[in-house]
């Protein structure tokens, strides 16, 4: 199958999507109302409501949905072939990613721009925040686990690529002191910080910088080494102010993003390479795991995505202009994701059979068995690329060079902004659990600390998600990747959820968001028994004590999400039957709309 | 290139790097817009955070805290005055300043 048939296939249906099923969306499921006046404009305040052109708030929220996970996923998932992974990414964009993120919005904006976990507790039950902040501690814990393995992998993998990534630090300061102090506009200074960062991928193939000196005097590996440096650098960057090197260096990595997905696509066009993998991997090894369930938490990002309900409520509804906007905002920015995710699979079934050091391979040679696979995804997906980059005429040592310096600029902004989240969360979860201890107690006085010592609650945002780094022993990224999986995908099944009963609350039909919300519960806690027996049958003590404990916690919170969910739904249902809503905006009850100046 | 964009306004040459240059505005504005969309509002916090720091330094007297430097510090009152109200619903005072009325 020629990889340029597919591409353009999936391209496709993603215009069908957005043309139909969007438009369906926006006028039989959430009913948008031009006139309606967003929170953006009734709560103005310049900081947080903001209103903003569409296209503005359309490049934020892609940006900030769009990382290094739509990546790592897809680079696993095409172990059971390029099929299974390609349906389910663009049927979960079109159908699932596209509701939930675009009825993420909606509901935010219906209620004051509110976060999802706050109108979880009003629209599910007040139990639901704190399963809400369960979840997204776990959530982060893995992002944060798992992207620092990857970093560090590809770091020992290729460390040409730690000089061009090193300079990216200096460059995005001076970019921001050139913006902030001297009040220049960020274009051209971002532009030259990019331009001297490809200029150091030549450097770097001369200066390769290892840590191997440092582990062999320690006596550890070089990958525990990486993963301090990589968490004690996401400590302090989490503790600067944001203009300082956060905004600066995201919006470099901003136009690396745009650069790879460029290289991808018309390397594929120009190279016309076909796909060496299997549409169907029917000879799997002995020992695989099965498609059903893991296919679907293995891809989270790329088809669905519980993260992104986290940017819709948060920021991207206290921007939106008109209710409206929330269509091609929502819609377009998963459609997006989706692309970057089929982008992946096209890099790790066709343009890495072109790679050289892959030449004369079968392709299930490299995909030989499942810890092959969860081994170095994002190691694949850069060769890949790399090979994509070979068919304009890029040479290949610098073509891994500039794959690895995007998904590592990709993985360390994900890296930055989780631990912030994550310092949030805890900071969070201690205000809920000091208001419940007993005052002066023990319990009391550390919560109530941890509420307000910045230091430690970011601390310990970084030594939780390094102590599950080291777990699974060989820093291999697949047995973490899975568990969050299972926790993203919760996190969607939470948004969706309170999308569904905000939908049948106001009278209107809300199959289209019930049928993804079901699928993601059973498949997530299919996947979370399945991995559990994983876990519980393996030797490795690390599995079987530390995993498998967190397994459970997971699993029992996805018990949890999903008998909240039914009450709540069985509620809204019960409560439309009583007063005859059917279908109308009028059904809407008073408290969803905002006041109309 | 025979001018400079002053003056040059009426040739077609002059006209077109006119154009041109507001071509590039358009284009940088929209990249700044981009830019601050994703940070901006935490960045503005931030810069809110130490304004209002600052401000309860200033105005230590309002807060039933003697302010050692406060004779020092006068001329800087007339500029937080303006966000006054914002600031104190921000601290959790409803009303500010006499009994039973506000800033």
């Amino acid at each position: 199958m020629p990889a340029v048939a597919v591409l353009l296939g999936a391209l496709a249906l993603f215009a069908l999507g957005y043309r139909f099923y969007s438009v369906y969306l926006a006028k039989r499921v959430y009913a948008l109302d031009p006139d309606f006046v967003t929170p953006a404009h009734t709560l103005k305040d310049g900081v947080d409501y903001v209103p903003t052109n569409k296209h503005i708030v359309f490049a934020h929220h892609f940006i900030s949905v769009a990382g290094a996970a739509p990546i790592v996923g897809p680079a696993i998932a095409v172990f059971w072939g390029w099929g299974p992974a390609l349906l389910w990414v663009v049927l979960g964009t079109i159908f699932a990613s596209g509701a939930h993120d675009f009825g993420s919005i909606v509901v935010s904006v219906r209620h004051k721009g509110r976060s999802i976990g706050s109108l979880a507790s009003d629209v599910i039950s007040a139990r639901a925040r704190i399963l809400f902040l369960l979840i997204i501690f776990f959530l982060v814990t893995m992002v944060n686990a798992v992207f620092a393995v990857i970093i560090a992998g590809l770091f020992i993998d290729n460390p040409s690529a730690v000089l061009p990534v090193l300079v990216t630090i200096p460059l995005a300061i001076g970019v921001g002191q050139v913006v902030y102090r001297r009040r220049t506009a960020a274009l051209v200074p971002s532009v030259i910080a990019l331009v001297i960062v490809y200029a150091c991928i030549p450097l770097g193939e001369m200066f390769p910088i290892t840590v191997d000196p440092v582990a062999g005097a320690l006596g550890v590996e070089p990958a525990f080494v990486w993963l301090v440096l990589i968490f004690a650098y996401t400590f302090f960057t989490s503790r600067l102010p944001v203009w300082m090197l956060l905004q600066p260096r995201d919006y470099i990595n901003q136009h690396q993003m745009m650069l790879a997905l460029l290289v991808i696509m018309v390397g594929v066009v120009v190279g016309m390479n076909t796909i060496e993998a299997p549409a169907f991997r029917g000879d799997l090894p002995e020992g695989s795991p099965s498609i059903f369930p893991l296919l679907f938490i293995t891809i989270a990002c790329g088809a669905v995505s519980g993260f992104h309900s986290l940017v819709s409520s948060g920021t991207t509804s206290k921007q939106l202009d008109k209710e409206t906007d929330a269509r091609y905002v929502g819609y377009v920015s998963s459609l997006g994701e989706g692309t970057l995710a089929v982008c992946s699979i096209l890099a790790c079934t066709a343009g890495i059979m072109v790679f050289s050091a892959n030449q004369g391979m079968a392709w299930s040679d490299i995909y030989v068995d499942w810890t092959a696979a969860g081994t170095g995804p994002a190691g694949k997906f850069v060769q890949g690329v790399a090979g994509f980059a070979g068919n304009l005429g890029v040479p290949e040592n610098l073509g891994v060079v500039f794959a690895t310096v995007v998904v590592v600029s990709f993985a360390a902004t994900s890296l930055d902004t989780a631990v912030r989240l994550q310092r949030y969360t805890i900071q969070e979860i201690s205000t809920i659990a000091a208001d419940k201890a007993s005052e002066g107690g023990a319990v009391h006085r550390v919560f109530a600390f941890l509420t307000r010592s910045v230091t430690v609650s970011t601390l310990l945002a970084v030594l939780i998600p390094f102590a599950l780094a080291l777990v699974p022993g060989n820093f291999a990224a697949g047995t973490l990747w899975q568990l969050f999986g299972t926790t993203n995908q919760l996190t969607a099944g939470l948004a969706l959820a309170v999308i569904a009963v905000w939908v049948t609350k106001r009278g209107r039909n809300p199959i289209v968001v019930l049928i993804p919300l079901v699928f993601l519960v059973v498949m997530t806690s299919w996947a979370l028994v399945v991995q559990l027996m994983g876990f519980l049958g393996s030797d490795d003590p690390m599995q079987r004590f530390v995993l498998a404990p967190l397994d459970i916690a997971i699993f029992g919170l996805a018990v949890w999400m999903t008998v909240e969910a039914a009450i709540a739904l069985r509620k809204a249902f019960a409560g439309r039957s009583a007063t005859g809503a059917k279908d109308t905006a009028d059904a809407a009850p008073a408290e969803d709309t905002e006041p109309t100046p | 290139m025979n001018t400079g964009h002053r003056g040059a306004g009426t040739s077609p040459l002059g006209r077109a790097w006119h154009r041109t240059v507001a071509a590039w505005r358009r284009v940088e504005d929209f990249h700044q817009q981009v830019f601050d969309a994703r940070w901006g509002h935490a960045r503005r916090r931030e810069a809110r955070a130490q304004q209002d720091t600052l401000r309860a330094l200033l105005m230590l007297e309002t807060l039933g805290v003697d302010n050692p430097v406060a004779y020092e510090t006068l001329d800087l009152i007339p500029y937080m005055v303006a966000d006054l109200h914002s600031w104190h619903q921000r601290l959790g005072r409803d009303d500010f300043g006499a009994p039973g009325g506000c800033c």
